[in-house]
């Protein structure tokens, strides 16, 4: 029988990496596309409610977000509050206030959605005393939070 | 002074670089989706003392309260959440064939060009007797009109719910947020589906395709509103 390859070792010729970072900065810039940073420090701990007919809340920068949950911090007691940015608010009151100074761009509190996002164990009262504190401002249009079921 | 060669930068560490960079947004990547029931609150006004409250039949009315134990009382009667839905769906379309088949709910009325006319004839005559400060009271009344009036310019005929006829939410202090939102889901789901049937029905497609920037869809959608109209207010919560 012949022998093949007499004499011959054959190699694998080198694989080259120049094109590895040009893939990898292809990835990048798609996490970099795609990253939304969280905003806020969540003070509150939240578990929103299901719907099964809820939507995606499109152009996020119309839209101001209060938050109604159960301290995370344990020296702020174990009812319900209202963070408003990073702080908590000291009561409803301040919703009207804080609400208005968001106004931007020419849009009034009447254009900017509201979406709460509450945990759903908190009662009503005071989901419903910051809705009358948002209506009294004209601030009407609302987004309740809640995942799609 | 020989020229120097300049030497080829190593390319080599690039690849790091971008990996870092790459794990770093591949961490701080939150890919949520903001997703929820949007409403509008009721615009607060001042109604004039004098304007006569509109008389409102106890039939068109479909109470839902939500008290602090998150028990279901619809009209009164406890209910299970589950039940909620058909009973919604009913209170929409039990007389819709214009009969009277449960006195206990909301009649239909059959709208005509005649009846438009003579609507509208009225409320501009009002309009014009009202004092200047309530005149757009009355505006947002004929605005409503003008709209039944497309509708009927394209589709004819057609009946359409009491005008009256509201669901009102009540809650008590401590109702969980999460029933009310369950309540809130049921009723956006019913006025959906019912929406959704009647643009099948005429032809348009499925409600949800229809799209509210493209103004063909956009007065599409408007009509559908005024066919199966959402009219909710929440009673102030009791302590």
């Amino acid at each position: 029988m012949g022998k093949f390859n007499k004499g011959k070792t054959r190699s694998v010729p080198a694989l080259s990496t120049a094109s590895l970072p040009d893939i990898i900065f292809m990835l990048l810039f798609f996490f970099m596309v795609a990253t939304t940073m969280k905003e806020v420090d969540m003070q509150v701990e939240i578990v929103k409610p299901t719907a099964t007919q809820a939507e995606v809340l499109e152009n996020k920068d119309a839209v101001d977000f209060i938050y109604i949950g159960f301290p995370t911090d344990a020296d702020e007691g174990t009812e319900p509050r209202i963070q408003l940015d990073d702080q908590l608010a000291l009561d409803y009151t301040q919703v009207g206030p804080w609400k208005l100074t968001k106004q931007r761009d020419g849009r009034t509190a009447f254009d900017i959605v509201t979406s709460l996002k509450v945990h759903e164990d908190v009662g009503m009262r005071i989901v419903s005393n910051v809705k009358e504190e948002l209506r009294n401002i004209d601030a009407v249009k609302i987004n309740y939070s809640a995942d799609k079921r | 002074m020989a020229a120097r060669k300049l030497e080829e930068i190593n390319a080599g560490s690039m690849a790091d670089i971008a990996f870092l960079l790459l794990i770093f947004f591949l961490v701080t990547t939150t890919m949520e989706v903001d997703a929820g029931i949007s409403r509008n609150l009721p615009l607060k006004r001042e109604l004039d003392p004098n304007t006569p409250i509109p008389v409102i039949h106890d039939r068109d009315i479909l109470v839902i309260m939500a008290n602090s134990r998150d028990e279901l009382l619809v009209e009164g009667e406890f209910m299970m959440i589950e039940d909620l839905e058909e009973k919604v769906r009913d209170f929409y379309l039990v007389n819709a064939n214009g009969q009277e088949n449960d006195i206990k709910m909301p009649a239909y009325k059959y709208i005509t060009g005649g009846v438009i006319q003579e609507e509208m004839a009225k409320l501009k005559a009002a309009m014009d007797a009202a004092p200047e400060n309530q005149k757009s009271f009355y505006q947002e009344d004929i605005t409503k009109w003008e709209k039944r009036k497309t509708t009927f310019q394209t589709i004819g005929a057609y009946s359409e719910i009491s005008n009256s006829a509201l669901i009102q939410l009540k809650n008590q202090a401590n109702t969980s947020y999460g029933l009310y939102i369950q309540v809130q889901d049921i009723l956006k789901k019913v006025v959906n589906d019912l929406r959704n049937e009647k643009s099948e029905e005429l032809g348009w497609g499925e409600y949800k395709k229809l799209d509210p920037d493209d103004p063909d869809d956009q007065e599409k959608i408007e009509m559908l509103q005024v066919l199966v109209p959402e009219r909710i207010i929440e009673a102030k919560i009791e302590q």
